[in-house]
């Protein structure tokens, strides 16, 4: 059951005009990359190969945040889980089956973009290593991680204030991997203060690996794996309390 | 004959503006027997979308008990819901699926076997006049050809119990005609059918079974074989009029009768004076509004408690 509402929902969100207008978006401007690092001081292909990933971040969290705050709020607004949910299917299978579904999308889109930006770079002159490929997938983690932080916070807000919301946490996520320097100064109790309002953020440091990968600098297997693990504790996290609200929820 | 659907004192009550509690449904008692058709009549806000959203496991938290196929519905069994069709009023669905993918995962979502399913949506196309859309989107659909999948995905799964929220909402009169046709051929299936509605005709044409409700109350229910049946017989005949009778114009005279004077007022009439005695027909429509006015006066106001 969860992957037969999986499998529609990829479908539907690889074939909305949304998804497929922010691609050619990320296609253009990656083209426009290389403009940028002909006219850099710098090296040109480091920076060209820098933007293109960090294009592909950005488009991807925005995609995640996009789709994630309307996945199921726009359904019970539009009424179109009527059709769904009177058949027999438990609610909690309907919300994991929408988010691996767009999941599933949302990695494809990553794919893509991969291919595209890396592709244009490789043809223009700038050189490739394996770790990018890490690069990319650490940048899925943080993507799926924002989906599931769009679907949690559409459960208890409308869509607007959602995707604000949802925006401050991605800001928020990555200062708080900078907190360890920036409370050090701070008495004991502020400190422990500190720590606890961060850990109700999902720290997107975890993620953030592309700057080591375009000067080929790796990733130990024991890092690849924290960070994996700490994004499917978020994902499983955010789910459970989505479940929890969407099963109370009267259609 | 068993109840397929039985609603015993169910109430439904939603929080509405600020802390007011909005009583949706209030005391809520109706069965629909198997193999019938139900028409549920209401006005607008009545409270029949929320008895068939109740069903459909879209509302939970009632009071009271709601019995479908015998089994007590509760919000955590949804095995009974397999053999459910339900038509939502103003159906909305996925613009980017098309119309034979969509209608194959939904007939998959309440478990047929996938390979019964290809054959299911072929059937559910050609009754409904779906079979050149298959492979299109339904983003370019029409509202009446929303509506045409809206049953077709509530029938491909052949359920026993259709469940249709105003169906023929939206609908040119050559389709509203295909859909009573439809629901007629389900029903032959061995489908029970229950719909809401507050156009009479309708009800009237394909229903042996109504209940009415107004501000969530059932104010009546029963066959409707019954209901019309209470219609006045009208006696016409030629010669000296009876007291109390109409003057036609070409010589011929009518009276309306209750049944119960029917032995009487025939015995006391030469026989070649009686022309006809035909029942007449019942204008469902004015007893609709004489019932709903009727409550109303009665003091049945919509429920509001802080």
């Amino acid at each position: 059951m969860i992957l037969i509402v999986a499998g529609a929902t990829c479908r539907e969100a690889v074939r909305s005009r949304a998804f497929l207008g922010l691609l050619l978006i990320f296609a253009v401007t990656a083209l426009l990359t290389r403009v940028v690092g002909w006219v850099s001081a710098t090296d040109g292909n480091i920076v060209a190969l820098d933007l293109v990933m960090s294009l592909q971040s950005v488009i991807g969290v925005l995609v995640a945040v996009a789709t994630g705050t309307v996945l199921v709020q726009s359904e019970i607004q539009q009424k179109t889980l009527y059709t769904v949910l009177s058949r027999p299917l438990p609610r909690w299978r309907f919300v994991i089956g929408k988010y691996l579904g767009l999941a599933a999308a949302l990695i494809a889109g990553q794919l893509a973009m991969a291919v595209i930006g890396l592709a244009w770079v490789w043809i223009t002159g700038a050189s490739l290593n394996p770790w990018l490929l890490l690069a990319v997938g650490m940048t899925c983690l943080e993507v799926l991680v924002m989906a599931a932080v769009g679907i949690c916070l559409s459960m208890l807000a409308g869509p607007l204030l959602s995707a604000v919301l949802c925006l401050a946490v991605y800001a928020l996520g990555h200062a708080v991997a900078t907190l360890p320097q920036l409370i050090d100064h701070l008495e004991s109790w502020k400190r422990t203060l500190a720590v606890a309002a961060a850990a109700l953020i999902p720290n997107l440091g975890y993620f953030t690996f592309r700057g080591q990968a375009i000067h080929g600098h790796g990733m130990t297997a024991t890092d690849a794996a924290v960070s994996l693990g700490y994004a499917a504790l978020w994902i499983a996290l955010l789910l459970v309390v989505s479940i929890a609200v969407f099963r109370r929820k009267q259609l | 004959m068993s109840d397929l659907l039985e609603f015993s004192s169910v109430s439904y009550s939603y929080r509405g503006d600020w802390l007011n509690l909005v009583h949706a449904l209030t005391e809520v008692s109706f069965s629909v027997p198997q193999g019938c058709a139900y028409g549920f009549l209401g006005a607008n806000g009545a409270g029949k979308s929320t008895s068939i959203r109740l069903v459909a496991g879209l509302l939970h938290g009632h009071r009271g008990t709601i019995r479908l196929f015998g089994q007590e519905l509760s919000g955590e069994d949804h095995r009974l819901r397999a053999r459910i069709g339900y038509l939502p009023e103003q159906p909305y669905f996925y613009d980017n699926l098309a119309v034979g993918e969509y209608l194959a995962w939904l007939a998959q979502l309440s478990g047929m076997t996938v390979a019964r399913i290809p054959a299911a949506v072929d059937r559910v196309c050609q009754l409904l006049d779906l079979g050149d859309l298959k492979k299109r989107s339904l983003r370019s659909f029409s509202k009446g050809m929303r509506q045409r999948f809206g049953l077709a995905q509530a029938i491909v799964h052949e359920p026993d119990l259709l469940i249709l929220d105003e169906p023929f909402s939206g609908l040119d009169p050559l389709w509203r005609a295909r859909f009573k046709e439809v629901m007629s051929l389900e029903r032959k299936r061995g489908a029970t059918l229950c719909f809401s509605s507050h156009i009479l005709g309708d009800v009237e044409e394909l229903c042996d079974r109504y209940g009415v409700i107004d501000h969530g109350r059932v104010l009546e229910q029963g066959r409707l074989a019954d209901l019309l049946g209470q219609a006045p017989l009208e006696l016409t005949g030629s010669g000296e009029a009876p007291p109390g009778a109409i003057a036609g114009a070409d010589g011929t005279w009518s009276l309306r009768i209750a049944d119960g004077e029917r032995e009487r007022i025939l015995a006391a009439l030469p026989a070649e004076r009686i022309l006809r005695l035909e029942r007449q027909k019942i204008a469902l429509e004015d007893w609709f509004v004489q019932r709903i006015k009727g409550s109303h006066h009665a003091g049945v106001k919509l429920g509001v408690a802080s």
